[in-house]
């Protein structure tokens, strides 16, 4: 399922966590592993800009070399130290390089290099960090957190196409024996029905989005699968569905979220919901 | 193809962003130009007010560079006729700005045969009995070299200095107390000790600079700087510290491979050179005659900082390339701009009507004055550049010390110069900020949980000092 996964690690942010589930991951779906290690540039740059006025040009390439060489050590000596560690006792093989960069950029040019089945990462909003890549890669994305549950919370709904998540999430639930539990949320603030393509419709009364949305539950109970429909704000029902479940994991799509509250602008559905959320995050895009 | 239109896409909107805020900037000019002049202010003042406030946008948001807008400043008053053009380049003859030149260029002699190093090396190897006296030893070191040269430098000194400590122990970034504490140590030491003399942050020649161009001059030596300023160093320096040990309590106990780590480097760094001894003589030499015979009656500070770095020139520790390498001319500039504004301010009144405008409701109670300029001063500094934030309120607070009594203006100047010192909140506050966060051992988050329990604490000690210790004790 996951032959090759992609791990980036951002010089400004570094988690254990996901080593750790990657080595995980890894022995589970014999997967190969690719570490990248992100020198961050936009931290470079707000340094140099920064300092600017107060420094020399020749001063500010001194500490911004000197920054990248300790970065490198940074690398070299904690994270891929860390790495052995995690994937040598699991007789995992993985391949790591230092890359110079920013984070969205660096990822987008790897996988245009290689097929990845997976990228494996942490998260921090705080970060200088691009996040652009959530939207912008066909790739699954893991987001690991440190919390720990003990089963899969698989979101579907009015906004999304609904044709892999619910693939994926069988998957791993079978593969990995845990528990899943799926939502399908008729998003009221949004009132459009994502098609399979993952075109938008017109505005739908709301009972035309139960009435798909009944008809996608059914489908799924006939399967077997424990399936709740439930209407509201897809991000607030899956926060809330999230405290109650306390899942290892929750599955999302290509959600297509563009109106929020009173039909206002809404963007960046992925990012918020990263942010918000303390469990573990999979976007099957 | 998406990639380079995606990237050219956004430094367009970066570049109309900034022409936005420039054109913000002249709008708000303009409108004071033309609006009509209030009660009890001149024509002038008022201009002046507005080219207070374009320069406030200019500093904070930085569309251009910040020496750019000093010169703005400079060119503007002329333009606008509310200052003639010698008065106003006349400011380039104070002779804060040749203290600066000469204290840079000494600075970078020190740079250039890497005695910083040294000096900071044989401090720490004093501070390696436990990890806790050892974060100490980090910050203490990081405070006694921002005496002798800029902060900023010394954050830089500093940050391959601790991390290749770290990467020896193996503390992992971010997810370390120790190392969160160690990277916190060298931002906030080099902030503290910027304040202790007149070499350590431009904002400190600056504030003399201004103090001394007063229609009644307020000359302050090296040595009154360090006697007003030390206290708040000596008292900050510990409690921050402390702040830091309660915000994230220390994890490991060992430290041998940090003592480890020192020696080698120690070992690496050899012996001291011949020229690394005459750079240390002199930087020795001109302290003292900094510290004695740094009064009007003796050399004044700049005749002493340029006769130091003739001396470099002279046994060769230094040339001309060097200089051009190492002293940042900007600075220079951006001091020009500074002091013109403070010195417009003041003599077409705009700072006098300003306090009157500002305290007429909150009355004239002067440790209710004391405590907001510090509050603002603090603020200010945490997001934008120091320098700028104490250009802007330096000549607010000279006028409130007219307006207001029992507050003199250098009371005014050394509450509003050391409170810049506390830019402790964010990574855009100070330059040092941003090179120890580049590290990656710790988030903006416990830089702003630390930092802001650390500013409030400074906020208190600076208070307690200027009631207790300047006006009390000093009757400054």
């Amino acid at each position: 399922m996951f032959k090759n996964i992609l791990v980036p690690i951002s010089s400004e942010y570094y988690s254990k966590e996901v080593l750790e589930k990657t080595a995980f991951l890894a022995e589970k779906f014999k997967s190969r592993i690719n570490l990248i290690y992100i020198i961050e540039e936009k931290v470079l740059n707000q340094t140099d800009k920064l300092s600017n006025g107060y420094r020399t040009p020749d001063e500010i390439a001194e500490t911004k070399k000197d920054i990248i060489r300790e970065q490198k050590l940074a690398a070299d000596n904690i994270v891929f130290e860390d790495a052995k560690f995690f994937f040598k006792k699991r007789n995992i093989t993985f391949k790591e390089k230092i890359c110079e960069g920013e984070f969205s950029n660096v990822i987008k040019k790897e996988t245009k290099r290689k097929d990845y089945n997976l990228i494996l990462m942490g998260f921090e909003k705080e970060c200088f960090l691009n996040y652009r890549l959530f939207n912008d890669i066909d790739i699954p994305i893991w987001i690991q957190t440190k919390n720990e549950g003990k089963s899969i919370l698989s979101v579907c709904s009015n906004l999304a196409p609904n044709q892999k998540v619910p693939e994926v999430s069988i998957q791993l639930s079978n593969l990995l024996g845990w528990d899943l539990n799926m939502l399908y949320i008729v998003d009221i603030e949004d009132s459009v029905q994502v098609d399979k393509n993952g075109k938008r419709s017109d505005k739908k009364p709301e009972r035309d989005l139960l009435f798909n949305g009944q008809k996608f539950v059914d489908d799924m109970e006939n399967k077997g699968i424990n399936i709740k429909l439930v209407k509201g704000s897809l991000e607030k029902v899956t926060l809330k569905a999230a405290e109650e479940i306390n899942p290892n994991l929750i599955i999302l799509g290509r959600e297509q979220k563009k109106k929020g509250i009173l039909g206002l602008p809404f963007r960046h559905l992925k990012r918020k919901l990263a942010e918000k959320c303390k469990y573990s995050l999979l976007f099957v895009n | 193809m998406n990639k380079n239109n995606n990237s050219n896409g956004k430094f367009k909107v970066a570049k109309y962003s900034n022409i936005i805020f420039i054109i913000i900037a002249f709008l708000i000019l303009i409108f004071f130009y033309f609006i009509p002049t209030p009660d009890g202010l001149t024509h002038d003042g008022k201009v002046m007010i507005g080219i207070l406030l374009m320069a406030a946008i200019l500093w904070i948001i930085e569309p251009i560079p910040l020496a750019v807008t000093g010169l703005l400043i400079m060119i503007i008053q002329p333009i606008m006729h509310v200052i003639p053009p010698n008065e106003v380049f006349a400011s380039f003859g104070s002779q804060a700005i040749f203290f600066l030149v000469g204290a840079f260029i000494i600075a970078g002699a020190i740079e250039k045969h890497g005695l910083h190093r040294r000096i900071a090396l044989r401090f720490l190897s004093h501070f390696e009995k436990t990890p806790r006296i050892f974060t100490f030893g980090i910050m203490s070191s990081c405070a006694f070299l921002s005496f002798a040269m800029p902060a900023h430098g010394v954050a830089a000194l500093f940050l391959p200095i601790v991390v290749s400590i770290l990467i020896a122990m193996k503390i992992t970034p971010r997810q370390s107390n120790f190392g969160k504490v160690s990277m916190l140590c060298v931002a906030y030491g080099c902030s503290i000790g910027s304040m202790g003399t007149l070499i350590g942050g431009a904002r400190n020649p600056l504030t003399i600079g201004l103090l001394s161009d007063l229609t009644v001059p307020i000359n302050v030596t090296f040595f009154d700087w360090m006697i007003y300023s030390m206290p708040v160093v000596f008292i900050s320096l510990p409690l921050v510290w402390i702040i830091l040990q309660f915000s994230f309590p220390i994890e490991i106990n060992d430290i041998s491979e940090a003592k480890k780590e020192i020696k080698n480097q120690v070992i690496k760094a050899g012996k001291m050179s011949k020229k690394e001894t005459i750079v240390l003589t002199v930087l020795i030499i001109t302290i003292l005659l900094w510290i004695f015979f740094s009064s009007y009656t003796y050399f004044g500070l700049a005749v002493i900082a340029i006769l130091g770095s003739i001396f470099l020139f002279i046994t060769k520790t230094i040339n001309w390339n060097d200089v051009e390498k190492r002293v940042p001319w900007g600075i220079i500039l951006l001091y020009g701009g500074a002091i013109t504004l403070g010195i417009g301010i003041q003599k077409t009144g705009a700072g006098n009507w300003i306090v009157n405008a500002l305290f007429h409701t909150v009355g004239i109670n002067p440790y209710l004055v004391v405590i907001v300029i510090i509050i603002l001063t603090v603020l200010l500094t945490n997001i934008m550049s120091n320098i700028g934030a104490v250009a802007i309120l330096l000549p607010i607070g000279i006028a409130i010390s007219s307006e207001i009594p029992g507050i003199s203006p250098l009371l005014a100047a050394m509450i509003i110069a050391l409170s810049a010192g506390f830019a402790f909140m964010l990574v855009i506050a100070t330059p040092g900020n941003a090179i120890t966060y580049s590290s990656g051992y710790f988030s903006t988050k416990d830089l702003f949980k630390a930092g802001s329990i650390a500013n409030i604490a400074c906020i208190l000690v600076i208070f307690a000092i200027a009631i207790v210790y300047w006006i009390g004790y000093l009757h400054i």
